[in-house]
Order: C-alpha cells, then structure tokens, then sequence
C-alpha cells in the first residue's frame, strides 16, 4: 500500500466517526491531563523557557564536547606554553588567535578555552549531581518529619529550624578542610588526588545545606494531605506506610519537587563558584570557572581583561538562563498564574 | 509581650549552646588536627607533634578541654603558649597559636565593620526594595512595572560574585569614583565612606528580591476588600496604600527577611572578601586558606551565628509591632 491511500483511508475513517462523539473523546482526553502534561504544554509554548533552554542546552554541549573542542583548537588542559609569556611582566604577548581562542593565562601560558570550556564540568555535574541528591534527601525527611509526626517530626524541624539559624557560608568554610580530612583519612595527597576529593567534599557539603528549604516545604504539605479521605481510606484499608507514602502522598507533591529541584540547580552552580572564587571550592588542576575568575580579578586584570570575561560570561548566562527557566516551570506548574 | 521576646530570648540562646557545641565538637573532636597545622615542617615528627599537642592542652580529654573553653567564654582562662601564660578575659574564644594573639581581640575588631555593613546594605535593601516595589504595585503592569520586575529577576539570578566582582573592579579600582575602603583604625570617617560602595552593591543586588516580595505582597493586599471598603469610604489613594495596604503587606516581608538573616550575612562576607574590607568575613577567609588556623574560623563562626540569632531576634520582635496576631500565639 502507498503512503497516498492510506493517508485517504484515515480520512475516511475520521470521516466516518460521528463528529459529536469524537469531540467528547477530545475533550475527555483534555480533561484527563495530569498536572506534569499541563505544565509541559505551557513550558512548551514559553518564549522565555525555550531561549534559556537553548543556552543550557549549549553548555551543557561545551562541557560534553570540551575534549573535543580543545582537540579542534589543537591545545590540550593545562599544558604551559612560557613562550607566549613576557618575561617582564608576566602578560602574555598574544590576544584571541587561531590557536588560542581566548588567549592564555598570564604567568603561566595555560590556554584558557581550554579551561573554560573544561570548567563548564565540575559547575554542570556538580549543580545536577547535587539537585537531585539534596532534593533526595529533602523528600526522605520531609515525608518522615510530616507522616510520622511526633518525636521524628520534632527532631527533624528542630534540625531544620538549628541549620536555618547557621551562618552557612562561614560553616562551610570550616567544614571544607575538615570533611577533607576526614574523607581523604588524614593521608598526605598528591594535587590530582586533592583536586578530586575537594570535589566530592564540596558536593557533600553542598547537599548537606541543600535539602533544608525541600524538606520544610513537603513536612508542610504533606502534614494536610495525611488527613485527606484518600489517605485515610488507604490507611484503614491497610495498606502499608511506605506504600501510602510513595503511592498516595508522593504523586501529589510531584510539581512542587520539580520546581524545587530546577531552581536549586543555578543555586548550586552558583554556590560552587562563589566557594571557588573563595578559595574554599574546587582546588588545581581540577579547572572551574570561580577560581579563574578569582586569578583573573587579581592585579593583572586592567591589562588582561580577557581572562576575566569568559568565566565571567559563561557563570552568568548559565546561571540565569538556568534561574529563569526554573521560574518558567515554576510558573508552568501554578495554576494561577495565565500566560 | 514581654513573654513572647523573652520566650523568643530562649530559643536563640538554645541555638547558640547548642552551636557551640556542636562547632567546638567538629573542630576539636573532628579529625582536623590543630597541632598539625601550626607544626612548621611538611611532614612533621611525631615527637614534635605530641610536644605541640601537650603544650596546647590537647592530649587532655575533650570534656576537660571544653569546660575550659565553656569557662573562657564567661570568666575567661589562662592560656599557656610555649613559656607564657596569657589572661585570655571573657569573653575568651580562645588562642590563635598560629599568630600568637587572642581569638577575641582579633574577632571583636572586626565585628563593628561586619555589622555595619550588614546594616546599611540592610537600609539600602529594605528603603530600595519596599518602596519600589510598592511604587510597581500601584501601577500594576505598566511599562515601569514590567521593566523593574525583569531588571530584578535578571539581577538577582546573575552570581552575586560576578555582579560585586565587576561593580568593585570597574568602580573602585579601574576608574575610582567610590571611596576605598580602610580599616576601623583609620578613624570614623574613612571608615565609614569606604563602607559606602560594598554597602549599595550588597543591598541593590539584595533588593531585587525584596522589590518582587513587596510587589507580590502589595497586590495582594491591594485586591482586599477592606481596602476597597476604604476607598470608598473616601479616603485618600495615598493614605490608603499606605496605611491599609502597607502595613499588611509588610509582615510577610519581614518573615522573609528574617529567615534571610544567615544569607545577608554570607552575602556580607563575599562583599568583604571582594572590595577587601577588613571583617569578620576576611578574616574567615585568610584563617582558612593562608594558615588553616582553627581557633580563628571557630571564633567567626561562633560570633558569625551570634550576629544571625540576633538579628532573628530583633526581626522576630519587629514583627510583633508589626503583626499583632503574632504575639497572640
């Protein structure tokens, strides 16, 4: 059969079906969407989603295509080039060219594509990895303090309520070296082997602080819906907690946790810049976009502004493309919001 | 009222007790060795190690070591270093072996300068913030409202590093117009002027929250039926946004703003580090990655959550005048 007559036969057989009939199918169809299906139609026809979408969509590419991007500039990560370095003020001789796309590292010679388009790994992983682990964790605790109520609720508020009251930043601060040492068993590391293990200790940290808000929100939510009918009746059915908690509760907390987890994503992009350019993040040779942002505004700055802006650029946009598309979804999933 | 600040009094002493606790737990029990850091060479001996150890009172057991900081913090204590005693008064936060010098005077310095910062980016966000966004309320989706709410989406998304970092680089530094910072031993006046630059670019970028909380709040509130019971009573536009709406949508602005109080005082400490003003928040950060010097970060962290306890308190009670309702409950 060709494509022609069957496309023929199709119309026939819409023709066929009774108009009223397939109108109440359409329609009955619309009804049945669930709240996900109706955010991803909204998200779908969102101007502002799809461009900030794009731009994550493009470096995430970067950070999955740097080995090969490097490999097309014909450079590799951290290979010195003191050549292109002048010896008198330790600037580099050279601005963007064919070889270098963005120039080198003053000092050293390093090409900085090459650490920029590596350094948009650790943010990505880290800020993915540490979404999903905290926002884990969140439901675990929020689930447990609201269902079960009593002693469990009280000590997990009162842990939520004595992590709120942290002066976090400095807390992390002093952690970082400490969470090392104990990880890492108090050996002495080579650089590879610390940069590595910063990484981790970062993201533990991370998610340490990360599930507070999360947990809060779903202890809340589900404190009303456990008295709901529907959780009641599973209830006297017997049916057995964890079931009513992952088959009855969970399904109706779905929006908020995806709204939660993709604005946590910028903050935790953010969070590990901000502790890089602290010197508290990420350490040598691992590249991040913090720490050459924290080399580049030192005192060469004013007459090597190009080491600054790509980091600077790349954290930005990647930030607030990420932000902003979390705010989209957000408002793809409220139902009073008309757009 | 009394028993609601008090009640309040109590549960951010709770907090603090049980934060110093559980920091002196983690640096002194954790497995961060204090000896290890002062010791001068890469691989230090053992002997040496213990030598350090005993001369820094850290082979005795934990509890004896915490009673003494506990007793420091409110009578004060001798601390030995090497051959010297030093009278270390309350309250005592401890040595800093690194440096030779007392954690309290240290910390205690640099405190005037944290807080003022934290209170004025704190007038510039709250006078910014609220009075904008009750300006973009009031003209609910016109070009001026729909301009100040993407400019502050797009503001408060972008890193606050990057945002301070290219303000403090391009305004301080490449073509000085703002005032450089100095430290409180320089007098009142630099002092104070140099706080003024690091103090907009905190409470702008801070602001833009604050703008869309109060937005959000004042239509809200402005959709209420007892303001358009006002209104038509006939009372003055002005008299009713401000006395019938304002006050309403205020509360919920402060409940943020309380539970904000521990970011503002990050956001004071990156500030600190980038226009290098001389704070708690610098000397966190130079203890940490120049000399690993515990003591130190513990006496920040501690005072660090002293400053938000605080400020949550003083919030707490601001609220109550605000909102009568909580004092009830």
């Amino acid at each position: 059969m060709t494509l022609g007559s069957s496309a023929v036969a199709a119309e026939t057989l819409e023709v066929g079906v009774d108009p009223e009939l397939s109108d109440a199918a359409e329609s009955s169809r619309r009804h049945g969407r669930t709240p996900g299906q109706i955010a991803w139609d909204r998200l779908k026809v969102d101007k502002v989603a799809i461009v900030c979408a794009v731009i994550v969509v493009f470096f995430i590419l970067i950070a999955v295509l740097a080995p090969l991007l490097v490999k097309l500039e014909g450079e590799t990560l951290n290979a010195f080039h003191p050549e292109l370095i002048n010896r008198r003020n330790t600037l580099p001789t050279i601005g963007t060219t064919a070889q270098h796309w963005f120039g080198v590292e003053p000092r050293t010679g390093r090409d900085l594509f090459a650490l920029w388009a590596y350094g948009a790994q650790p943010s990505l992983t880290i800020g993915f990895l540490a979404a999903v682990s905290s926002t884990v964790v969140g439901i675990v605790m929020g689930l447990l303090a609201g269902y079960l109520g009593g002693i469990v609720d009280r000590v997990i508020s009162w842990v939520i309520d004595f992590f709120l009251s942290l002066p976090y930043l400095l807390f992390v601060f002093a952690l970082v070296p400490i969470v090392q040492n104990r990880v890492g068993g108090g050996r002495i590391l080579t650089a590879e082997e610390t940069s590595s293990l910063r990484f981790w200790v970062l993201l533990i940290i991370l998610i340490l602080f990360g599930w507070i808000g999360l947990a809060r929100l779903i202890r809340g939510e589900v404190f009303s819906l456990r008295e709901r009918e529907f959780v009641q009746a599973a209830k006297v059915i017997g049916v057995p907690t964890r079931q009513i908690l992952v088959k009855e509760i969970l399904p109706n907390l779905v929006g908020p946790i995806i709204v939660s987890a993709s604005i946590a994503v910028p903050g935790y992009i953010a969070a590990e810049a901000t502790l890089s350019f602290l010197g508290a993040g990420l350490v040598e040779p691992t590249p991040s976009w913090g720490r050459t942002i924290s080399v580049a505004s030192g005192g060469n700055f004013s007459a090597y502004p190009l080491h600054l802006w790509p980091p600077v650029l790349g954290v930005a946009l990647l930030v607030l493309a990420l932000s902003l598309l979390g705010e989209s979804i957000r408002d793809a999933f409220d139902p009073t919001t008309r757009r | 009222m009394f028993i609601y600040i008090a009640r309040r009094i109590a549960l951010g002493v709770s907090v603090l007790l049980v934060t110093l606790v559980v920091t002196f737990l983690i640096f002194f029990a954790g497995p961060a060795d204090p000896a290890q850091s002062l010791c001068a060479e890469n691989r230090c001996p053992a002997v040496k190690l213990e030598q350090i150890r005993t001369s820094m009172g850290l082979d005795r057991p934990i509890s004896v070591q915490f009673a003494e900081y506990f007793q420091g913090l409110f009578v004060g204590r001798d601390i030995t270093d090497g051959g010297n005693v030093n009278h270390c008064s309350a309250p005592c936060l401890g040595y800093s072996f690194h440096n030779h010098l007392q954690v309290s005077d240290e910390v205690f310095r640099r405190f005037p300068t944290t807080v003022a910062l934290a209170l004025l980016a704190m007038v510039v966000f709250l006078g910014v913030g609220v009075s904008l966004g009750v300006v973009a309320a009031t003209r609910r989706g016109s070009a001026f409202d729909r301009t100040l709410v993407g400019v502050s989406q797009v503001f408060g998304a972008i890193p606050y590093i990057v945002v301070a970092l290219l303000f403090a680089l391009y305004f301080t530094v490449l073509y000085p117009i703002l005032p450089q910072t100095h430290p409180f031993s320089d007098g009142f006046g630099p002092w104070i002027v140099g706080l003024i630059a690091p103090a907009i670019v905190l409470g702008l970028v801070t602001s833009t929250a604050y703008v869309r909380y109060t937005r959000a709040q004042m239509v809200d509130t402005l959709a209420q039926d007892y303001v358009r019971t006002a209104r038509s009573k006939g009372i003055s536009g002005r008299s009713v946004i401000y006395k019938h709406g304002l006050r309403a949508a205020l509360s919920p602005v402060l409940t943020i703003l309380g539970l904000d109080m521990a970011g503002l005082l990050s956001g004071t400490l990156i500030t600190e580090q980038i226009f290098s003003v001389d704070g708690l928040g610098k000397l966190a950060i130079t203890a940490l990655i120049q000399t690993d010097d515990l003591p130190i970060i513990m006496g920040t962290v501690l005072l660090g959550c002293v400053i938000v306890v605080a400020l949550n308190i003083v919030v707490d009670i601001a609220y109550s005048f605000v909102d009568p309702r909580v004092r009830l409950s």
